[in-house]
């Protein structure tokens, strides 16, 4: 019993065949440029053809063999060190508006998703999308946190660090509480692709899940950064708002992705109405099923 | 930041036990044997107890030769979350089987191993948790009962308080000052099997808001207790009290007490279910999987000997606020089901008047959020 009691996504070195590899760059090309071109014609085009080349590769047949599920892993460490990052965005935005910081008024597309960024056609292909910006939303949670915990050990006021005040560190605590679970939670789904495939009949449902989940979290880690930061969060020279922007505009997408958050979660509901049973839709949904080999 | 909850899966046997256990709950219900209703804390049997000793269900995962099957920890953990989640009667036994057996096999004599581990295993003795006192709550560190060592054993002298079962139980695992309490105040504390049945201690009752007894006060006055039913090292205490929190804080009885509540709003959807229950339904289905997602990972950290008490503390305090938040979120919608049963109600009722317990027992929402600030370096 104790065999199998190993962690489900190991780092342990993984054997990648072609198919695993030409993935990991599609998928790290494909959020990389995301991330990173000006929102111009260019950007679009490009963003189609890695599109249309992720849908033309197919994931089903990409993912066939066990080590080229495996790279799906190597592809989630690049996704989520990027996301993390996060300074790509924050230079985009500085080359598209030049000396005139852009606003929401006359730019929404600082915020939100350009329609092109829409669900790709192949439905294998959204699902790896979806996962793909849960991957980016946690990391990017966590960097917003990250900040937050280094600025409150920094900023005094009243003579005091601001983290040792009970309120700022309630209001972090919950907000690392919220991340923990969204991260538990694209774990899982990541797990789940890496097992069982993008065409595992699960995924959609943990993914409706994290949909609901990581949306939340967005919230509170939203609010609570910003609130911890003061004045000096809400600016365009503080990096923060790299992180906020990008949780804001992937929360969007990843709905989009599954048609809306309402449609989640009725779904979920609809699955827990047709099992007869809440929580045996849960133990359901996170029973591993067979290996797609 | 430094918090992990590696992803497992659980093992093939552990899922094969599941049907196991809903197939013998069903039967239990079919044969009326309980109702649906209380929870772990609450909902006391000893029969039941005895049935679930039968089949080598307490205990479980303890070496065979103190009753144990050797079974894994996830194993374990697939039975407590069936049972909790169909409100099966498990109060008698919760304590000793979750957390003052695994505290003995730990820091256990030898002898009291084998006197007390097989009769827990049995659903024969059932535990209880002396910890908090009249002016000792959240400030654990700050317990007043005295044991003094005389020939032969100790004398105790304090008052326990929110004692549960004690009334029922048949031993407390309390915990006493024996020393100084040194710079830390964690120096000096010390852990005894007291024997709940003896005649020199006295357990008055205390009436809960729900009209029940289950907690008690527990009185000592020059108590007897033998040295061999010392737990431990003298001094110890407080590393082997904080050594039964990862146990304590994340397992299903965390995330679980409002489930009798949405399962009964499900029953009660009709044949065209409201939208509104419908979403309801499904974001209640989203965070149960990742709350029990993050229970499994701790549940196999411990099985690997290691001591997540901070993991831990961060599920129980995201647990519980989930927990009491769905309580408002069924009620609310009670005019969007086809007819609301007399299940519903019930289970809104419980739940509504028992959910100010749930963020107050085995740590309160404020001292866990401080454990977690401390582990993100707040403090
Ligand atoms: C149903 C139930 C069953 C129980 N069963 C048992 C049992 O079997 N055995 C046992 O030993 N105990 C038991 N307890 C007691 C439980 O462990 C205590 O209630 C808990 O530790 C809190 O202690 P207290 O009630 O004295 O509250 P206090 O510690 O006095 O706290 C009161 C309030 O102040 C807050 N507070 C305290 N310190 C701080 C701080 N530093 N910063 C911010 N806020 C703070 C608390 O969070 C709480 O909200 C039970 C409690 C309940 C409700």
């Amino acid at each position: 019993m104790t065999g199998t009691l190993q962690p489900v996504l190991s780092a342990d070195p993984m054997v990648r065949d072609a198919a695993g590899r030409a993935f990991t760059d599609l998928a790290a090309d494909w959020f990389r440029h995301e991330a990173t071109s000006p929102d111009d014609g260019a950007r679009t085009q490009k963003r189609r053809s890695v599109l249309d080349a992720v849908a033309e590769l197919g994931f089903a047949d990409a993912l066939a063999s066990p080590d080229a599920r495996e790279a799906w892993v190597d592809a989630a460490t690049i996704i989520r060190a990027q996301a993390r990052s996060a300074a790509p965005i924050d230079m985009a935005v500085l080359l598209a508006t030049g000396d005139r910081p852009a606003s929401i008024a006359g730019d929404p597309s600082v915020y939100e998703c350009a329609i092109d960024a829409g669900a790709p056609a192949d439905a294998q292909a959204a699902i790896a999308l979806a996962l793909g910006r849960c991957l980016q939303i946690c990391a990017a949670m966590e960097a917003a946190l990250d900040l937050s915990l280094q600025y409150v050990r920094d900023r005094k006021q009243f003579g005091r660090p601001l983290a040792s005040f009970q309120a700022i560190q309630h209001s972090l605590a919950i907000a690392a509480e919220e991340l923990a679970a969204s991260t538990a939670l694209s774990d899982l789904a990541l797990a789940c692709m890496v097992r069982e495939g993008c065409a595992s009949v699960r995924l959609p449902g943990l993914l409706d899940a994290a949909a609901l989940v990581l949306g939340h979290a967005i919230d509170v880690v939203y609010d609570a950064s910003h609130q911890v930061h003061g004045a000096i969060g809400f600016t365009r020279e503080y990096p923060l708002h790299r992180h906020s922007l990008n949780l804001l505009r992937w929360r969007d997408h990843l709905h989009r992705l599954r048609s809306g958050e309402l449609r989640s979660a009725e779904r979920l509901g609809d699955a827990a109405l047709q099992a007869q049973g809440v929580w045996s839709t849960v133990t359901a949904l996170m029973k591993p099923g067979d290996r797609h080999d | 930041m430094n918090l992990h909850f590696p992803i497992f899966e659980l093992p093939a046997g552990a899922e094969a036990l599941r049907g196991e256990v809903r197939e013998f709950i069903a039967a239990e219900r079919r044969a009326g044997l309980w109702q649906r209703g209380g929870d772990f804390a609450t909902h006391y049997d000893p029969a039941f107890s005895r049935r679930l000793g039968a089949r080598g269900w307490l205990g479980m995962t303890w070496p065979r030769p103190y009753g144990g099957q050797e079974r894994s920890t996830l194993e374990r953990l697939v039975l407590t979350e069936e049972l909790i989640a169909a409100n099966a009667p498990i109060a008698a036994h919760w304590i000793a089987d979750r957390q003052s057996g695994p505290l003995l096999l730990r820091y256990g004599s030898e002898a009291q191993r084998r006197e007390f581990l097989p009769r827990i295993a049995r659903g024969e003795i059932f535990f209880s948790i002396g910890m908090s006192e009249p002016d000792s709550g959240s400030d654990l560190a700050s317990v007043r009962t005295r044991a003094v060592k005389v020939d032969g054993g100790w004398r105790i002298d304090g008052r326990k308080l929110w004692t549960s079962f004690a009334h029922l139980n048949h031993y407390a695992i309390v915990l006493a000052r024996t020393g100084h309490a040194g710079e830390s105040r964690h120096e000096g504390l010390s852990q005894f099997i007291v024997d709940l049945k003896a005649g020199d201690l006295e357990v008055r009752p205390i009436v809960n808001m729900a009209g029940q007894r289950e907690f008690n006060e527990v009185v000592f006055s020059d108590s007897f207790v033998p040295d061999e039913r010392l737990v431990g090292e003298p001094g110890n205490g407080w590393r082997q009290v904080t050594s039964e929190l990862a146990y304590e804080r994340s397992g299903p009885e965390r995330y679980l007490s409002f489930i009798r509540l949405a399962e009964a709003a499900l029953q009660c959807a009709g044949a065209r279910p409201s939208p509104r229950l419908r979403e309801a339904l499904g974001r209640t289905v989203a965070k149960l999987i990742a709350l029990r997602s993050m229970s499994i990972a701790v549940a196999a950290l411990l099985h690997k000997g290691a001591m997540p008490n901070l993991e831990a503390s961060l599920i129980k305090d995201l647990g519980t606020a989930f927990e009491r938040e769905q309580v408002g979120v069924y009620r609310a919608l009670r005019t969007e089901l086809a007819v609301p049963s007399a299940e519903y109600l019930s289970a809104l009722a419980e739940t509504t008047i028992y959910a100010p317990s749930w963020t107050l027992r085995g740590g309160t929402r404020e001292i866990l959020r401080g454990i977690v600030a401390r582990g993100l370096g707040m403090r």
